[in-house]
């Protein structure tokens, strides 16, 4: 068991004008026994990150230290990690159990030993009835935990998991959710997921490491993520349906500040605390952000609960009907956004719905730096 | 602090010892290549400059390593017969037509051998056409020739051997671009049916292209196999077909064997495959399909 | 412009993948084929579009039947799950190939080429290579290359089950924009059960049989599903089924869970359903949207006492995987709140939203929609 430090870690490929730099100074903590999930879009640098934990890339700059120790100059196999892949790269000539025992084999572990290790593993991943069988012989979600099984017998001081679901069926995936959850409960050891899938990345991680362009952009749980995002990148990449942003100019009337959106004749409220916060970062420009979520049909309940809420009427162009939940599409002139609404919502397109929101949940950012204000 | 310092020095010494290690590993590895590169590239290089010398330096009882005197009109005596240079046209017209009969019987068979397994024999036909290559070429010289005997072109015609080829380069040919055909993907041409392409036109247009690449690389071994054969066309032909191949033995002067002459010829014999293999190296890189799946 | 009729239709290679299936595909309508991976929808597509001869059976459009004419005789666009593009070709050739193919003048291609592209915002990348362009954009291509070739029935085969979830969003906005797909006859398969209720006019739930095990408006397939096999497919994360007991008694009915004691009652809008069904066993379903914590504060008509085993936040919603009664059950929460394993919640049960389906045949109590 180990915690993990990553202290100005940089990794630039390459030399002179055709270096490139795919992780810039980045500086993560990760607490023993925590679960971290290395979130962002592909080519952002997450790959890299997690190579050059395990070993398989040197460190251009900085240090990586497990607990005290500094393991940078370290081989791989002298760093006590482990790590499954995306692909399940079973050996299909092996049985499940001699996949698993494997590792310990390479390491001159005694037979016994062997056995009963792979025994326990099997009995955690639940897949002990397939001892004896071939890898061609399981199913998708089978092998996963197979390859899963494989990393873990060693019992090492950091698990690593890379993109090891994006193979996988919906239902699958869901079960094999739970499955990694209750596994890192009864372990207690220090994992880091890495995914470009958010709704993975928040269910299984105590934190979320969200990184872009090379950088880390936050690190914080789903309330701080969703409510607090750091920049745009970050509102926009959390979150499903994708957050709506405009363009807008900050007004004034009667002492109220107000964010005008352009060309579409409307203004969004801000709660106190965000319009002093608008008021102190200064000029009149901002993008305005607002989660699906937290804009949905007026109901009146609302103008009875007292709750500080503001409306928006728009125009219907899509209502998507999705079950659980309905989307729908309005404009306010050219200007689009999603609202998210009760499945009974029986809105057609062109007409006009009142939305509601509260003032609280607008996030404003910066355009130039596109770092929030507020 | 005085533990992690001794720490990190006992990390660094053994940092430096695996670093001394590799070292000495890659420098055994040069030092292989090097000798592999002098067995490889010698007789090559004894070629060269055997072909700028005179004739009685080549029969010196210790070889010279570097022409004492250069010799460059061997290169013109190798032409002094006019025929010579007509060989050479021989074995071009007849690899040339062999290889583009090779490719073209050898793609459609390879290409129903990949798309319609059965109804073409299956795996088991395909791979006794390839175990045909296999049997030693001597075993059927001699049936050959009175086959081709028989035939109303007779044996010593560019037919003859541009047909007898064929017997070891179909097979490859067939072979090798079934593989490639399978390894196209089917979709491909299935969406070009959609767009409302026929069969013929979809491979022509679509499946093709897709294989090129390896076409080209089963072209240029044929085409070689074709220039380089002797044994066959030194019993076939000789009279009015000869093939460059059987010119060379041809250089001599009475009992001694014109080693220059015969060095020189090969020389530039060696200039049809080599351009051809570097004005084609790059269409043989593979990777035309790159982007075609998903993601 | 014509109707799609699928009738009767069997294939099988070692063993059957379709098995005598019948749908119809009205001129301008989206029908969605939705079904787990593996079942056959792909399989039914390629039957539908010629690229595979049925065993048995009839396709017809407009009246006329398809069934013996090879794929580049029929007027039938369809994409491909892997997209299918020429790698060798141009996203411009890639997209004009349907019109090259029938020998359309170069204006008229240039023409429809570029405004098709217009249409799916990849103008720019008309002079790329598939190998060049990003997932999004080779999907766009794909469908480029359909929609140019103005056919009687579209075929679309997952088009956007491999993306991320944010162009997923943009490109189901898109779908439900396209005039072209609401003109013809359009056949889209999927797995996605959120897609499939987004864009069908009509939607088809395939089953393991090869065949459709219910056909219906999205809300009707949602609202009520035929049998436990829809509603398990419908719906994530998946509804909770639970093998129960009924106990009639004056005053009210309820059931009893059959393993633990777990026990509801049973909502007076749902008695009509009990009055001709004799057997005791019943099978429950409950979406796990009708299952929630209840809030401080707040109280709520059914409630049942449970312990959280697992708990995942999810972004729009947390999954609570709880036990009551020593039945394991699937609970929604709100986003923003936090569980931990052990902790005992009281959950409020939306009762007159329980679904009852037959013990031994699976099917609702309610009847076909």
């Amino acid at each position: 068991m180990a915690d993990v430090t990553l202290t100005n870690v940089n990794k630039i490929y390459g030399e002179g004008p055709s270096a490139v730099h795919a992780v810039q100074d980045l500086n993560l903590k990760i607490d023993d026994g925590e679960f971290v999930a290395l979130l962002g879009p592909s080519g952002c640098g997450k790959t890299s990150t997690l190579r050059m934990i395990v070993g398989l890339e040197s460190i251009s700059s900085g240090s990586v230290h497990f607990d005290d120790r500094n393991v940078s100059a370290l081989e791989p196999q002298d760093r006590n990690v482990a790590m499954a892949f995306e692909t399940y790269a079973l050996y299909p000539n092996f049985t499940v159990e001699q996949n698993l025992a494997f590792p310990l084999e390479v390491r001159g572990f005694s037979a016994d030993e062997q056995k009963k290790r792979a025994q326990n593993v099997a009995e955690l991943l639940r897949i002990t009835d397939l001892l004896d069988a071939y890898p061609p012989a399981l199913s998708g979600g089978q092998q996963q935990r197979v390859s899963l099984g494989r990393a873990l017998i060693r019992e090492p001081d950091v698990f690593i998991l890379d993109e090891v679901m994006s193979h996988l069926d919906a239902h699958l995936k869901f079960q094999m959710l739970f499955d990694l959850k209750r596994l890192h409960r009864e372990l207690g050891r220090t994992m880091i997921y890495v995914t470009h899938d958010q709704v993975e990345a928040l269910a299984l991680s105590d934190r979320v490491a969200v990184m872009s362009n090379a950088r880390l952009q936050q690190v914080g749980d789903r309330n701080t993520l969703y409510n607090a995002p750091a920049n745009v990148f970050v509102a926009d990449f959390i979150g499903e349906p994708p957050t709506n942003f405009f363009q807008a100019q900050a007004v004034e009337s009667d002492g109220d500040l107000r964010l005008a959106v352009d060309d579409a004749k409307f203004t969004l409220h801000l709660s106190e605390k965000t319009r002093a916060a608008v008021k102190a970062h200064g000029g009149a420009r901002f993008i305005a952000g607002i989660r699906p979520q937290n804009l949905t049909p007026a109901t009146a309940s609302d103008a009875t609960s007292g709750q500080t809420t503001a409306t928006l009427s728009a125009k219907v162009s899509i209502n998507e009907y999705l079950g659980e939940r309905s989307i729908l599409t309005a404009h306010r002139g050219p200007v689009s956004f999603r609202a998210l609404a009760p499945p009974e919502t029986r809105s057609a397109p062109d007409e006009i719905v009142e939305l509601a929101y509260d003032p609280a949940n607008v996030m404003v950012f910066d355009p130039e730096t596109e770092d929030l204000v507020h | 602090m005085a533990v992690t310092t001794a720490n990190s020095e006992a990390q660094l010494q053994q940092t430096s010892t695996v670093a001394d290690r590799w070292r000495a590993v890659r420098y055994l590895f040069l030092a292989f290549m090097a000798l592999w590169l002098l067995f490889t590239l010698f007789p090559l290089y004894f070629m060269v400059i055997t072909a700028f010398k005179s004739a009685a330096e080549t029969n010196l009882t210790v070889p010279t390593f570097w022409p004492n005197e250069w010799f460059p009109q061997n290169f013109a005596g190798v032409f002094a017969e006019a025929t010579n240079f007509n060989a050479l046209v021989d074995s071009f017209i007849i690899a040339t037509a062999n290889t583009a009969l090779a490719l073209f019987l050898g793609s459609l068979a390879g290409y129903a051998f990949a798309r319609f397994p059965k109804q073409a024999g299956g795996e088991n036909l395909a791979f006794w056409i390839l175990s045909n290559r296999m049997f030693p070429p001597v075993a059927i010289l001699v049936p050959m020739f009175f086959l081709f005997d028989n035939t109303p072109w007779g044996t010593d015609s560019h037919l003859s051997l541009i047909i007898l080829y064929l017997v070891f380069n179909l097979p490859l040919a067939t072979w090798l671009m079934m593989v490639f055909f399978r390894d196209a993907p089917r979709e491909i041409e299935e969406a070009a049916y959609l767009d409302g392409w026929t069969p013929m036109k979809a491979f022509v247009r679509v499946t093709l292209p897709l294989v090129l690449p390896g076409m080209i690389s089963v072209a240029m071994l044929c085409w070689i196999f074709a220039w380089n054969e002797y044994l066959f066309a030194n019993l076939f032909v000789g009279t009015d077909v000869r093939t460059y191949t059987i010119v060379i033995p041809t250089f001599t002067h009475g009992s001694q064997t014109l080693w220059n002459l015969q060095m020189a010829f090969s020389l530039i014999a060696m200039i049809p495959p080599v351009t051809m293999f570097i004005l084609l190296r790059r269409y043989m890189v593979r990777g035309l399909s790159l982007g075609v799946v998903k993601g | 412009m014509a109707r799609l009729e699928v009738e009767g239709i069997c294939k099988g290679w070692d063993f059957p993948v379709i098995d005598d299936l019948s749908f119809s595909v009205e001129e301008g309508e989206f029908f969605v084929i939705v079904g787990p991976s593996g079942i056959g929808k792909t399989t039914l597509l390629r039957l539908i579009s010629g690229l595979e001869t049925p065993d048995q059976g009839v396709v017809r459009v407009g009246g006329r039947d398809m069934t013996a004419l090879p794929p580049y005789r029929r007027r039938i666009a369809m994409t491909f799950e892997s997209y299918a593009l020429y790698p060798h070709m141009t996203v411009y050739e890639n997209i004009a190939s349907p019109l090259r193919a029938r020998k359309a003048a170069t204006s008229e291609i240039d023409e429809r080429v570029r405004s098709v592209a217009n249409l799916l915002r990849i103008e720019q990348l008309l002079q790329r290579k598939p190998g060049e362009v990003s997932g999004g954009q080779k999907q766009r291509t794909a469908l480029g290359r359909t929609l140019v070739a103005d056919p009687e029935v579209f075929l679309l085969d997952e088009p956007i089950s491999h993306l991320d979830a944010k162009i997923r969003h943009e490109l189901r906005t898109q779908f439900h924009a396209l005039e072209d797909l609401r003109r013809v006859a359009t056949v889209y398969v999927t797995h996605d059960y959120a897609e499939a209720l987004s864009l069908g006019d009509r939607i088809g739930v395939m089953g393991a049989g090869g065949q459709l095990e219910q056909v219906g408006a999205p809300r009707d397939l949602f609202e009520r599903p035929d049998n436990i096999a829809v509603a398990r497919h419908m719906g994530q994360p998946t509804i909770n089924v639970i093998a129960a007991r009924l106990k009639r008694r004056d005053g009210g009915m309820r059931v009893d869970a059959a393993e633990g004691t777990l026990s509801f009652r049973i909502d007076d809008s749902h008695a009509p359903l009990f009055e001709r069904y004799t057997k005791d066993d019943v099978t429950v379903g409950l979406r796990p949207q009708f299952l929630r914590p209840v809030k401080d504060g707040q109280t709520a008509a059914d409630t049942i006492e449970a312990e959280v085993d697992i708990f995942e936040p999810l972004g729009a919603s947390g999954i609570m995987l709880a036990k009551s009664g020593g039945v394991r059950l699937t609970a929604l929460t709100d986003p923003e709140a936090h569980y931990d394993a052990g902790d005992r919640v009281t959950l409020a049960v939306s009762t007159d939203r329980f679904h009852f389906f037959d013990a031994v045949t699976g099917r609702n109590l309610a009847g076909s929609a």
